[in-house]
């Protein structure tokens, strides 16, 4: 798969959905967002944020073998073997934290979750400022049970904050939303603080 | 328990101890035979083959070379391509409720070089019409022959080849070109008696051989090689000509006349008899090297395939000895047999031993047995979703759902 040309934000398709996240075929190999990233999909748009990323055999049945041991360099493995591109995908998982409603967003789960083959958008730094104009998703995000959850919302604060003309006053707007979500937990709120900053 | 692997493991073991005792006796028989092969000239063999026309009960090859020598692969080309094409097929199912078939056929296109690149592909196609699930006799509709069992395996190598054509029509690349089928070029069962003509016509003149043809049409613009590959070969061919060496009777290789009576082991060729080719050339071929080249002496070929008679050569893949089969305006084209040997070696190597578009190709045909399920599964889900009745038989049945 390649990349679609007329819209270099597309950047993958929905392939397993559920009302809280979905998990997405990248278009192009180790074609992935950054992690935290937060990413558009469907009409009317749903908001997710990445929180995992694998790379691997596209049929799961097949190992994938190490071949580069007579290789120069790893890019020498994927030149002389210009198969394993085909045979290998990228896909990401994302946490759903809002979607579209009108001109409005929306915090909170939508109705239905993404449909498979739905369209993975990156979001512009406009769609970012707009979207975490607002922080209620941060309360989707820090009562999640995903797996490293709290890295995820340091690198989605961090990257959000460079969408904004005033990063630093995003840091401190945000670190007072997770101070209120995080207010019995001071460990972990000074863990995602620090990851912040 | 289906199968009682207790049993099973006590006989392998009788059988493999039964092997290991042969072992003194086989390097004895492997010393004469090596020395027959290095020292077998062609032109005396081919002639021994000639005198004895008729009277051996086994094939041998034709030497094109004295089949001893042997070749190391020419250099790699700085920009090549190779591609494979490999089938699969669900044969007609009485204990389906609808008469049809399906052949997945899947290739594979490799660009190594500067702007190296990977094509892959697949195409089912369901059988479902008369025309599809009969080969008919043109003269006279009522003379068909049901493509099912050995015909099917036919069919879909015919397909194969017919793909092979169009996937190196439709990369029309100016590349060095490999082209290669999975198994022989040989259709042995359309040989003797046992099709019709029609059928023998439909699949070998308008089937493989017009293939090879537009390959051939092909080749004659650019270089491009069409081959096929053999893992493991089991054939017997250049041991069989090696048997002619070794036989002193008179007249030659009337083994009828003169070795009826003889139990295997104790006649003059039994030296070379009991090994197969790659046997042998597994003891002479250095890595990457090919033996000489040999022509299949086989009457399907000689009587049908022409232009496309079939030669073939072993190469030494460093894993195993491969077989390879070209078609004779390949066999005859030093350069294009070069451009085979050399990029069957440069695959197999990046495949770890086999041919990596074959691998791939491989991939993309094989029907799993989980597919056959399903395949099952939709053909019933058609039927009803037409409201037709859906018969399946009591033994179909009795797979699905086993009880005690």
């Amino acid at each position: 798969m390649t990349t679609n040309n007329a819209e270099p934000n597309r950047i993958a398709e929905v392939v397993e959905t559920t009302s809280t996240g979905f998990t997405a075929q990248c278009y192009e190999l180790y074609g992935a967002p950054a992690l935290g990233s937060l990413v558009r999909v469907g009409d009317p748009a749903v908001y997710a944020i990445v929180h995992n990323v694998t790379t691997a055999a596209l049929d799961l049945g097949r190992r994938v073998m190490a071949r580069g041991a007579s290789e120069p360099t790893e890019e020498a493995v994927y030149h002389n073997n210009p198969q394993i591109a085909r045979l290998l995908a990228t896909h990401i998982e994302a946490l759903v934290v809002g979607h579209g409603v009108g001109d409005a967003t929306k915090y909170r789960l939508p109705s239905s979750p993404p449909r498979i083959h739905a369209f993975v958008y990156c979001c512009d730094a406009s769609e970012i400022a707009s979207f975490t104009d607002g922080l209620d998703y941060l309360h989707l995000l820090t009562s999640s049970s995903t797996p490293a959850i709290d890295e995820v919302i340091a690198a989605n604060l961090r990257l959000s904050a460079e969408s904004h003309a005033d990063s630093d006053a995003f840091r401190t707007r945000a670190g007072k939303a997770l101070a209120t979500e995080l207010a019995g937990d001071i460990a972990r709120l000074n863990a995602i603080l620090r990851g912040i900053s | 328990m289906a199968l009682d692997l207790y049993q099973t493991a006590a006989q392998l073991e009788v059988a493999t101890a039964h092997i290991g005792n042969l072992g003194d006796q086989r390097a004895r028989q492997m010393d004469i035979a090596l020395a027959t092969l290095r020292g077998a000239d062609a032109a005396t063999l081919n002639a021994r083959v000639d005198a004895a026309q008729g009277t051996l009960a086994f094939l041998p090859a034709e030497a094109v070379e004295d089949p001893g020598v042997t070749h190391a692969p020419g250099p790699l080309p700085d920009d090549f391509t190779v591609m494979a094409v490999d089938g699969s097929h669900i044969d007609v199912n009485r204990h389906l409720p609808l008469r049809c078939s399906l052949i997945n056929i899947g290739g594979c296109r490799l660009t190594y070089g500067a702007t190296p690149d990977a094509h892959m592909f697949s195409s089912p196609r369901l059988r479902t019409s008369d025309a599809e699930l009969y080969l008919a006799d043109p003269a006279s509709l009522a003379s068909r022959q049901p493509v099912e069992g050995a015909l099917m395996g036919l069919v879909r190598a015919v397909q194969e080849a017919e793909a092979l054509a169009d996937a190196v029509e439709e990369a029309d690349s100016d590349l060095p070109t490999l082209a290669l089928i999975d198994g022989t070029l040989v259709l042995w069962e359309l040989g003797g008696d046992r099709y019709p003509a029609y059928v023998r016509s439909q699949l070998m003149d308008n089937g493989i051989l017009a293939a090879m043809a537009r390959l051939r049409t092909m080749a004659q613009q650019k270089p491009i090689a069409a081959a096929s590959y053999i893992s493991l070969p089991n054939s017997s061919e250049v041991s069989n000509l090696l048997r002619l060496a070794l036989c002193d009777y008179d007249p030659l290789g009337d083994c009828q006349r003169h070795c009826h009576a003889f139990i295997p082991g104790d006649r003059h060729c039994d030296a070379v008899n009991e090994f197969t080719d790659r046997d042998l050339f597994a003891r002479t071929l250095a890595p990457g090297e090919r033996s000489a080249l040999f022509a299949s002496r086989s009457s399907v070929v000689r009587d049908s395939y022409g232009d496309h008679k079939v030669h073939f050569f072993y190469v030494n893949v460093e894993e195993e000895i491969g077989r390879v089969e070209v078609p004779g305006w390949v066999a005859s084209d030093p350069a294009l047999l070069e451009l085979t040997h050399t990029l069957v070696i440069d695959n197999a190597r990046r495949g770890g031993g086999y041919p990596v578009v074959l691998q791939e190709a491989h991939e993309q045909a094989v029907v799993t047995g989980a597919d056959r399920e399903a395949f099952a599964a939709m053909v019933e889900r058609a039927l009803e979703g037409q409201r037709l009745p859906v018969y399946t038989s009591q033994k179909q049945r009795s797979k699905r759902q086993r009880y005690v």
